[in-house]
């Protein structure tokens, strides 16, 4: 499901959301303070998020653990969604 | 001219403005500049003390107003009437007439007369009551006295008339006096009394005194009153003692008496007949009764006055500050003799001259003066105030900015990026999904009770909180966003997607197990929640935060570079961008650019199917500075050319930045000496003020100057203040640069590294969160039955306050505080020139924030 390609995905997508944002920006005195505002958290975001992306892509190290018992590996959490 | 609006990007153009107003209406046009608040006038007498100026007469009068309406204030809180709050006036705003202040003043003066002379005689009666109510005590308990007296009349007198009686006689002839006629009156036998009240602490020195003075010739009786007595001057309870004193001869008596006057007591003269005693009670009583229906009338009448007072004192008191701040403004305004106009010189947003302008028509035509007002622009070579409108969103923000320093005139405000980084870098170090939501919800609490909250008195550090609610929304909601991504909610994981990593099937309990992984598939969003609880969950996560950080700070530090490029752009100086701006960020990018580079590359080679060992990226930078050239660990081909080259990009814009700006300058200098420029003030001076004093005219200079509308040219008294040219020097230029070179280049160091405290406190924050959900809510949950439930109930208070007020509100204090640092040092240092003044607009509203009418 998601793999090398969503980093650019992810990029296509806050780009898209920066021209959105530079143009849906409500008009009057705040306007650039809506644009600034929601173009800067869009880049911070997607830094925070491509980074964390990053560092599990090839991950060099696996997770361990020593107190694991059978049954909670069957009855583990498999996500949300 | 184009005007573009003014956004907080950058400080408003202002334009410096010179008012030429009809003295007529000088007060009202004042006003209504108070009411827009938009202009900050420039004091003009400055040479002139305060006592000197025109409108110290009114300002005196204004001072005189408000002690009064103070009076009324304190009357009323000790009468405790309560107060219309200022939050009920609708029109408040309304500018006061002449007339109205000289009728608002008169009547408070008269007020004041009668408040005073009604308390005046409220005082009086109740101290009259007081001595009429010690009187009928004095009365009351005196009876008794004189019975137990008349049956020791001889001991009085003998104990009177021999000194060196013996202690005992007194027991043992006490029999044979029992028949003697008690009812003998006191005055045949020579003795008199003293009766009166003193306060109960002075009574033993009271006694002890009399016994010393008299030698042991008294017979003395008192007893307490039980109910306090109120001094009516100070409000104060005393509790007070009844006394009466035998003794005998006169002289002895009068001695009595000057000794207890002189320690405070209250003699009252009672009779010893019983009969007319009890007629002396009878009068009392009536007396008491009709004064405190007089009392009662008196306070009536007071409180009405006082409620009625209450009703508009608030009002008033804004009138009378506004009125103030009128004319001490007007004190700043010179004055033309000559022309009977007044001349004002303000700081103006260049956006509100408009406005200003028609409130100016307004005010006129409402005085229906022929003469108008004139509104001239100057041109001047002074810098202009920093004006950054904000609102309040922006506010809080802003002042973080503004308690760094003040943003130079028109350039770049960091304040707008701000409002994003502070916050985001805040959440890097805050981030858990759960503590943010708690922020989350009190902001948003906050912000939805803003009316009643900022009316309301709140504490130092809750209105600290309040102030920054905005902050706190952004914060708490980027800090949910960072939660996500750590994959922490009160440290515990999140299971939103699948995992990537898979549990083998069997093995051994107790057995240390490793995942594999699964096949071609990234966890999609944040940490994968198989991270929690393994046991080498740390060594990867300091991995990972470590590179975040750097990454962050290095994104944050070149975004704040580049705002330098956008500032020396503004400032058309070219040689800025060229001896600055380019060599600076070549030097970062080539070193710090690099190793973010490093990294993501580092990142995207999947080093097993490779079959390479990953290299260390921290060895790598060290080795490129310490031997060039030579690569142990080989990142990619072709590593040891390009760090070459890197390095020596970075070495060789050493000298440029150094040199390249103050041989620039000075180049610069001496081509425009060359040609004939002198700077300004250098050796002459070309203004109006010098004309002025050529011809030794009044001291304003204001006949002989006159605006030329034209060209708005004229500036009568611009050169009051410093002369802001300075002469260049090049030795001064080139320190400065030097300076600024070697902290930028130890700064690119000493900042990246700054940057790490996101990593660290980040991992504190986790760490802790996990320590006490460990140490709580996991110990109660391992019990079980009934004691099971009451500890996860005890367990779950402890842990959710500890929560709140050590991750949430300890923590987040010191992530605010560590943000706050990466914006003042790290961020501002690449850009922020701060050399501006604030401006300080005649405001009527900011004058009321800071000294609010209660």
């Amino acid at each position: 499901m998601a793999n090398g390609w969503s980093l650019l995905v992810g990029l296509i997508f806050i780009l898209v959301f920066c021209a959105v944002a530079w143009f849906a920006s409500p008009k009057g005195e705040n306007q650039t303070i809506w644009r600034s505002t929601l173009i800067l958290s869009a880049w911070s975001c997607y830094i925070m998020w491509a980074v964390t992306f990053l560092a599990q892509w090839h991950p060099l190290i696996r997770p361990e653990r020593g107190d694991l018992r059978p049954r909670v590996v069957d009855h583990g959490p498999d996500g949300m969604f | 001219m184009a005007q573009h609006k003014d956004t907080l990007f950058r400080s408003a153009d202002m334009s410096l403005t010179q008012l030429y107003i009809a003295n007529e209406i000088g007060r009202e046009v004042v006003s209504a500049l108070g009411e827009l608040g938009v202009m900050d006038f420039r004091d003009l007498n400055q040479s002139t003390s305060a006592f000197q100026r025109t409108f110290t007469q009114e300002i005196r009068r204004l001072d005189n107003v408000e002690r009064q309406l103070r009076y009324f204030q304190s009357q009323m809180e000790k009468a405790s009437i309560p107060m219309r709050s200022i939050y009920e006036f609708d029109n408040i705003l309304a500018a006061p007439s002449a007339s109205e202040i000289d009728e608002l003043a008169d009547r408070s003066q008269s007020l004041e007369n009668r408040i005073a002379s009604l308390n005046e005689s409220y005082e009086t009666l109740k101290k009259r009551e007081v001595e009429l109510t010690e009187w009928r005590w004095v009365l009351r308990e005196a009876g008794g006295f004189f019975d137990r007296a008349r049956g020791q009349t001889e001991e009085i007198r003998q104990s009177m008339d021999n000194d060196d009686a013996p202690l005992l006689r007194d027991v043992e002839q006490s029999g044979s006096n029992a028949d003697a006629p008690a009812d003998r009156s006191f005055s045949v036998m020579n003795i008199g009394f003293v009766a009166g009240v003193i306060p109960r602490e002075r009574i033993a020195a009271f006694e002890r005194i009399l016994w010393r003075t008299l030698r042991g010739n008294l017979y003395m009786n008192q007893s307490e009153i039980p109910e306090p007595i109120i001094n009516p001057e100070t409000n104060e309870e005393i509790s007070k003692n009844v006394f009466v004193i035998f003794a005998h001869g006169k002289e002895i008596i009068a001695k009595i008496r000057k000794i207890s006057e002189s320690l405070g007591a209250d003699l009252y003269s009672i009779d010893e007949n019983s009969d007319l005693r009890r007629d002396q009670i009878h009068e009392v009583n009536t007396r008491l009764a009709d004064l405190a229906s007089v009392l009662r009338n008196t306070k009536q009448t007071l409180d009405a006055e006082l409620t009625a007072i209450g009703r508009s004192l608030v009002a008033w008191m804004v009138i009378i500050k506004k009125e103030k701040a009128v004319y001490q403004t007007l004190n700043k305004f010179s004055y033309d003799q000559a022309r009977k106009t007044l001349i004002a010189e303000a700081w103006c947003p260049t956006n509100y001259l408009g406005l200003v302008k028609s409130t100016l028509q307004d005010v006129n035509d409402r005085a229906g003066l022929s003469v108008p007002t004139i509104v001239n622009q100057i041109k001047t070579t002074k810098t202009p105030p920093t004006y950054v409108k904000t609102n309040k969103f922006t506010l809080a923000f802003q002042t973080i900015i503004d308690a760094y320093g003040t943003a130079k005139y028109t350039e770049v405000n960091p304040g707008l990026p701000t409002i994003v980084t502070f916050p985001f870098l805040f959440a890097v170090m805050f981030g858990d999904f759960g503590h943010g939501m708690i922020l989350t919800m009190a902001a948003i609490a906050m912000i939805y009770w803003e009316k009643p909250l900022s009316r309301g008195k709140l504490d130092e550090l809750f209105s600290m909180a309040f102030y920054g609610r905005y902050i706190m929304l952004m914060m708490g909601i980027f800090s949910m966003y960072t939660g996500l991504i750590y994959c922490d909610a009160f440290s515990k994981e999140l299971a939103l997607f699948p995992s990537m990593w898979e549990w083998p099937k069997n093995f051994k309990v107790g057995e240390t197990v490793v995942a594999h992984r699964m096949d071609d598939y990234v966890y999609p969003f944040g940490m994968d929640w198989r991270w929690h609880g393994a046991s080498n969950d740390l060594l990867f996560s300091n991995s990972y935060k470590m590179k975040l950080s750097i990454i962050l700070g290095w994104s944050h530090m070149t975004f704040s570079l580049c705002l330098s490029l956008v500032n020396a752009r503004h400032f058309r100086s070219k040689i800025d961008i060229w001896g600055n701006f380019v060599p600076g960020m070549i030097f970062f990018q080539s070193i710090f650019g690099y190793l973010v580079f490093c990294i993501i590359y580092k990142w995207s080679v999947d080093w097993y199917k490779v079959g390479q060992n990953p290299p260390g990226l921290l060895n790598m930078l060290i080795y490129m500075f310490l031997s060039p050239g030579t690569v142990d660990e080989q990142l990619y081909p072709g590593q040891a050319g390009v760090q070459v080259v890197l390095l020596l990009l970075a070495v060789a814009q050493v000298p440029v930045m150094l040199f390249l700006k103050p041989f620039y300058l000075r180049w610069e200098h001496n081509k425009a000496r060359a040609m004939g420029y002198r700077g300004i003030g250098e050796n002459t001076r070309v203004s109006a003020l010098d004309d002025d004093d050529d011809e030794g005219q009044n001291m304003n200079g204001g006949r002989d100057s006159f605006a030329d509308d034209e060209d708005g040219a004229v500036m009568i008294t611009q050169d009051i203040g410093d002369n802001e040219h300075e002469e260049f020097e090049f030795s001064e230029v080139m320190i400065h640069q030097v300076i600024h070179t070697i902290e930028f280049c130890l700064n690119c160091v000493s900042h990246t590294a700054s940057y790490l405290r996101l990593w660290a406190l980040s991992l504190a924050h986790q760490q802790l969160s996990i320590v006490l959900w460990d140490m709580t809510l996991m110990n109660a949950f391992s019990m079980g039955g009934a004691l099971g439930v009451f500890a996860t109930v005890v367990a779950f208070y402890l842990w959710f306050v500890l929560t709140v007020f050590v991750l949430c509100v300890m923590e987040g204090t010191s992530a605010m505080l560590h943000s706050l640092r990466l914006h003042w040092v790290e961020a501002m240092s690449k850009h922020f020139i701060g050399d501006g003044v604030p401006f300080e607009p005649f405001s009527f509203k900011v004058l009321l924030e800071e000294e609010p009418v209660e």
